[in-house]
């Protein structure tokens, strides 16, 4: 009843070179498991599928295990394997407008496999195709019809009924939802968990990601051929570890994350595999990318290596030389040199006081390397500090802060001007960040002149390809001139482009828009979200307007008086907000709510802050100041006696 | 994409073979003059000779040079042949584009017509008129096309429809070319192939005809041909003339068949995609 | 009844037959100069000057094209003077063999090319398969009077396995077994000529089919349902390359009479081939147009009844009810 994949190597062979289609992969399925297999076109999991099957080209070269309890499939006999074929294991394929032969009706065609392989009568097979068919929601005449006159998402239940028809043991669904519209989609799911619940297995094989979380168990994520890391299904979109599968959470249009679609940089590329017979004799194999054209336009001359290096966004130069294994830990898989998503930045226990007053009680922040989080909050609520004391403009009271594991204090000690040119800063007001006596060229390069090592071609080049990011003039004309020359929207591009010029890994954003105007704002937020994408950044994104951050966060926090309190992925803040303040942004004048002034008034240390306007609070909150804790969906925090969810 | 093509037709074997076939063929017709020693209708010889130095090949029953013949017979053959093909060529090439530019009603008339002519049966037609009216083999060519143009029509059309739906047409005419400037610069390059295809299918088509008509002696007796020749011999089997007046008509019959014939699927091949991996 | 068909429209076949009936029937009036003279010119018939008359009126005194309708209809198709009988006689007398040739090789051949096309293609890259298409493309090269003659040259006049001429042995008072084995070995020469030349196109022409089947979707599908190999082979591939080979031929059909006319011919079989041809050479005009039109409508029928097939064999484009 187990299907066990161990090692399995698949390499499609031609004259020229040979495609690695699968390497190593490891998977096992058992009775009543759901595991979907997720990736983009190009990562070999319909080459997993049919190798299950035994269905690959002769072309294909396979190694490795693929068992059904010990019945070794990879090495069975061509009779035994095609006995067991539909029986035991059976297989929806990709594209299935044309997987129906077209001059036989479909009911002849479910009911084939029972005729043929069972020996049932024509009668008691049609019968039972019927049944099948219809217990798929088809219309009973419909086995009557030819393929071609049906619709698409009528043929997938044909098809799906075909699939089922002999209760395999082991089912193998490609691509079930693609170009299927959500009642169809629903469906799918349905004959899913139906099979589950019969103690079937099934392997979905998907790029449909709400599909992945929402009927299988576990997530298999395959890139090139490689397993990069293997999760829980439902932390595809919360809590991905590896940078690839939340690269790819990001760029899926998932409803319930109200995210513009993110992309992911770089290029799609197959893998392939070259035979090099050295000087010595000996034959090397080296791992090449090829790019979407087939062409060789990008070359890997080592063969180690990881396979999503030129696309990731917190890469050492370590990942491009050392063969990485994939490492396990209860439950879970991952394939990442540096152990998953790295921290870039954490702030603990920040605190901050001006004047007597508290602006930062302690307040933890955690930003991981390629996301997006958004510190949302009113004015006066301590967001600007936090992040100013994140970019290392403004020193905390007490608390540490961390920079890519490295002492972020004693680092501005020793070597700030190093520090310096990692971490770039936009403010709110373009007009009052630049010097006006300074042209566009000299606020630019500005940067670069302080870090003292470019020469002057360098600078210039460097100028030059920030203003082409930010999409501004690159004329000698648009150089000379003076912000007092320039819009608003303008000059905020420069401040950006000004920000960006040095490479830095972590771009802080304060307010970047909201003193721009509305037909403006737009386009600047989708650039500095392109450049994101395109650079590979991290980025700290402090608004007011939850509504922003709904648009592009991945992780948000929510900050009142100077406290933290809630925080986590930005789908299910926006979801399931455990704290009322956060209701509150949300639904913009909520019910329950008093109106009131902020809290920030000196002294008030004691009860919530947010005891005044809380419709929901009780005694407990007015005088006792709620500790931060864990709300039961793992990286989601809030500070409050009573969360709501 | 042409060049490409004219690449791979260049190495495909079946080209290969019978574009060397015919180039031996019309080399050696076109050496006649050097070769031929005698007038192909003189009758003056000694019926029944055998091969000798001054004919090559004997003489036949009526006194004739078979060699001679042979080459009169194969002149005219490959004649008729082209001929056809060309003519057919024209009007089907002109009923297509027309009928796929223009639409409606032209186009409607124009399809019901093929579809008559396509079900008429050509071959029943052309013997009718060759035993009623005896007419040259020139009017007979020119009956034949006219009979034979429906599928370079349909396939001609079919192509244009295609090619005219492609952008690179509308943006011609939106930069204000004429239909004339947009037919002969962007849609005649494309159909070159289909030209070709047609072109020398249907000179197979006809050489063929042409043969099996005068091998049944519906054409002109006087005039050469290598099935009335074939005919003929056939007549006089008890004696020995298998090597030297059977089988020559026979063999460069075949090789004339043969050349055209893999010239035409070597054309279909490289330039239908849809036949492209299959061969 | 809308059809969507390959090929021409039912009403095309329609029309198409009733041109040729009235061009049949406008034919001979269109004769420049006289048509009776210019009848059995080159023949060793005489007409007496009564016969003259009587062929005459026929021809240009019962006018009317409804008349012609009827007289074909009636099996009133006129007399050979040439042949001394009536040409109806003639026809159907000759119909058999020609059916018997045209049949068995036509028959023999699509099915041989057939399982041959589909074997071949499903060992697709291998020597068998290359070779078969090689050798098959250099038979179809070889038009069907080289074939027939070298044949006749080789088995019947060199060797004398085969007789030479004719449909049995004239004369011959055989029946039963005998005479069916008489019949069997006049038609063996024939028939070979025909099988070779019908076979390669047919072959590949299945092959070629069956190599664009072999990559389809469905294909997997059967593979993967775990069906027998054969089952999965013929039920499902190449019954779809069944109906490419029906299109084909179809429209070869005209094509196809006309090497069987010369066969016959150089065989001297007594079908309608023969008979045309000795028509052609007594310049028995009569005779001339009743085989013709006959053999027309006959493709004609053909036709028709090929494009009724092809809507049985795939569903994709029956009438629509």
């Amino acid at each position: 009843m187990n299907l066990t994949i161990k090692n399995l190597r698949v390499t499609y062979v031609s004259n020229e070179h040979r495609l690695l289609a699968l390497d190593r992969v490891n998977l096992e399925l058992t009775p009543g498991k759901v595991i979907a297999l997720v990736g983009e076109s190009g990562s070999g999991k319909t080459t997993l599928g049919k190798a299950v099957m035994g269905l690959l080209p002769d072309y294909a070269r396979v190694k490795g295990s693929v068992s059904l309890e010990s019945l070794e499939l990879l090495s069975l006999p061509a009779p035994e394997m095609n006995k067991l074929r539909w029986s035991r294991i059976s297989m929806l394929f990709q594209n299935g407008a044309e997987s129906l032969n077209p001059v036989y009706r479909i009911l002849d065609q479910v009911a084939e496999p029972l005729i043929q392989k069972q020996g049932f009568s024509r009668k008691d097979a049609g019968l039972q195709a019927q049944k099948a068919l219809e217990q798929t929601g088809l219309d009973p005449g419909l086995g009557s019809r030819f393929p071609h006159e049906v619709s698409g998402g009528e043929m997938q239940r044909c098809l799906l009924a075909m699939a089922l028809i002999m209760s395999p043991e082991i089912i193998i669904l490609d691509e079930p939802t693609a170009s299927l519209d959500a009642m169809n989609k629903t469906l799918i799911r349905q004959v899913i968990l139906g099979a589950k619940n019969k103690g079937q297995a099934v392997l979905v094989i998907t790029h449909d990601l709400d599909l992945a979380r929402d009927t299988a168990d576990e997530a298999v994520v395959l890139y090139l051929g490689q397993v990069m890391e293997v999760l829980p299904a439902v932390e595809l979109f919360l809590a991905p570890r590896h940078p690839y599968t939340l690269a790819l959470a990001r760029s899926y249009p998932a409803l319930d994350t109200h995210r513009d679609l993110g992309g992911i940089r770089g290029d799609a590329f197959y893998r392939t595999v070259h035979r090099h017979r050295e000087e010595n004799g000996n034959i090397r194999f080296h791992s090449h990318l090829i790019g979407p054209d087939q062409e060789h336009e990008h070359c890997h001359a080592t063969p180690g290596g990881c396979l999503f290096v030129d696309r990731c966004t917190q890469a050492l130069p370590e990942c491009r030389e050392k063969e990485i294994a994939i490492q396990e830990t209860d439950g879970y898989e991952l394939r990442c040199l540096r152990g998953g998503i790295a921290t870039l930045l954490r702030l603990k226990s920040i605190s901050k006081s001006y004047a007597g007053k508290t602006a930062l009680h302690p307040v933890d922040l955690e930003l991981k390397a390629g996301e997006i989080f958004c510190l949302v909050g009113e004015s006066g609520s301590g967001k600007t500090t936090l992040a100013m004391i994140g970019a290392a403009l403004l020193k905390q009271d007490s608390g540490s802060r961390i920079y890519s594991n490295r002492n972020m204090d004693q680092w501005i000690r020793q070597d700030y001007l190093s520090l310096a040119g990692k971490i770039g800063l936009v403010h709110q007001h373009p007009a009052q960040a630049v010097s006006h006596r300074f042209s566009v060229f000299e606020i630019i390069s500005e940067p670069l002149k302080i870090q003292g090592y470019y020469s002057r071609q360098e600078i210039l080049e460097k100028v030059l390809s920030a203003l082409k990011d930010v999409h501004l003039s690159t004329e000698p004309e648009f150089l000379s001139r003076y912000p007092h020359e320039l819009n608003m929207g303008a000059l905020q591009r420069i401040c950006i482009a000004r920000a960006l010029v040095t490479g830095p890994s972590l771009l802080i954003a304060d307010e970047p828009t909201s003193s721009l105007d509305p037909s403006v704002q737009a386009k600047v937020l989708k650039m500095i979200l392109d450049l994101q994408i395109e650079k590979g950044l991290t980025m700290l994104f402090v608004t007011h307007d939850i509504g922003l951050a709904r648009k592009i966060g991945d992780r948000m926090g929510v900050m009142l008086a100077g406290r933290m309190v809630e925080s986590g992925p930005a789908a299910q803040i926006l979801n399931k907000s455990a704290h009322p303040y956060t209701r509150l942004l949300i639904n913009g004048s909520g019910s329950q709510v008093h109106d009131g002034p902020v809290s920030l008034k000196a002294g008030r240390d004691r009860g919530c802050p947010f005891v005044s306007r809380c419709g929901w609070k009780r005694d407990l909150c007015v005088n006792d100041n709620p500790e931060t804790r864990q709300t039961s969906q793992g990286d989601h925090f809030v500070r409050c006696h009573f969360p709501l969810n | 994409m042409h060049l490409n093509a004219a690449k791979r037709l260049a190495r495909d074997p079946w080209f290969i073979a019978g574009a060397g076939i015919s180039g031996l063929i019309i080399l050696f017709l076109a050496s006649s003059p050097l070769l031929v020693v005698h007038d192909p209708h003189d009758m003056d010889f000694i019926p029944f000779s055998p091969p000798s130095a001054e004919h090559w090949l004997g003489v036949n029953d009526g006194g004739m040079d078979i060699f001679s013949e042979l080459m009169a017979g194969m002149k005219n053959t490959l004649h008729f042949g082209l001929l056809t093909g060309l003519v057919c060529l024209i009007i089907g090439a002109c009923a297509g584009l027309f009928s796929a530019w223009f639409r409606g009603i032209p186009d409607l008339i124009i399809m019901r017509l093929s579809d008559v002519f396509l079900a008429v049966p050509a071959v029943m037609v052309l013997i009718l008129v060759a035993a009623f009216f005896r007419p040259s083999p020139f009017y007979l060519a020119l009956v034949l096309a006219a009979l034979s143009w429906p599928t370079i029509a349909k396939v001609i059309r079919a192509q244009t429809l295609v090619v005219k739906a492609g952008m690179h047409i509308h943006s011609s005419r939106q930069m204000g070319a004429s239909g004339l400037y947009v037919i002969r610069r962007h849609l005649m390059p494309e159909l070159y192939p289909l030209y070709l295809i047609g072109f020398v299918s249907k000179a197979r088509m006809a050489m063929f005809m042409e043969v099996s008509l005068s091998f049944l002696g519906l054409l002109d007796p006087g005039r050469k041909s290598l099935g009335m020749m074939i005919n003929y011999a056939l007549r006089y089997y008890y004696l020995d003339i298998w090597w030297s007046w059977l089988l020559p008509p026979v063999i460069c019959l075949t090789l004339l068949i043969m050349g055209v014939t893999f010239l035409a699927l070597s054309l279909e091949k490289i330039f239908d995609p849809r036949l492209k991996e299959i061969m | 009844m809308r059809r969507t068909g390959p090929g021409p429209h039912i009403l095309a076949y329609a029309l198409a037959a009733l041109v040729m009936v009235y061009a049949s029937y406008l034919l001979p009036r269109m004769l420049p100069g006289d048509f009776v003279s210019a009848m059995y010119s080159s023949s060793h018939v005489t007409l007496s000057a009564a016969q003259e008359q009587e062929l005459r009126s026929y021809y240009t005194g019962r006018d009317g094209f409804v008349w012609y309708l009827k007289d074909l209809v009636t099996f009133e198709w006129g007399y050979s003077y040439a042949f001394l009988s009536p040409i109806s006689r003639l026809i159907l007398q000759a119909l058999p063999w020609t059916l018997l040739l045209m049949g068995s090789a036509h028959i023999l051949s699509m099915v041989a090319g057939f399982f041959a096309g589909v074997e071949a293609a499903w060992r697709r890259g291998s020597t068998t398969e290359k070779s078969g298409v090689g050798l098959m493309t250099v038979l179809q090269g070889i038009p069907e009077i080289g074939t027939g003659v070298i044949l006749l040259m080789v088995f019947a006049f060199y060797l004398g396995w085969f007789p030479a001429a004719g449909g049995e042995t004239a004369y011959a008072e055989f029946s039963g077994l005998e005479r069916a084995t008489d019949i069997l070995k006049h038609l063996a020469l024939p028939f070979t000529t025909l099988f070779l030349a019908y076979l390669p196109g047919n072959f590949l022409l299945t092959r070629a089919g069956m190599a664009m089947i072999l990559k389809k979707q469905y294909l997997e599908t059967a593979r993967a349902k775990g069906l027998p190999p054969m089952r999965v082979r013929y039920a499902h591939a190449a019954r779809n390359a069944l109906l490419p080979m029906v299109t084909r031929f179809g429209l070869r059909i005209a094509f196809m009479v006309t090497g069987a006319l010369i066969i016959e011919t150089i065989y001297s079989y007594p079908g309608l081939g023969t008979l045309l041809f000795n028509a052609i050479s007594q310049r028995d005009l009569p005779l001339v147009q009743g085989i013709v039109l006959f053999s027309s409508l006959a493709i004609l029928l053909i036709n028709l009844a090929l494009e009724s097939a092809y809507g049985f064999l795939d569903p994709r484009v029956r009438y629509a009810s």
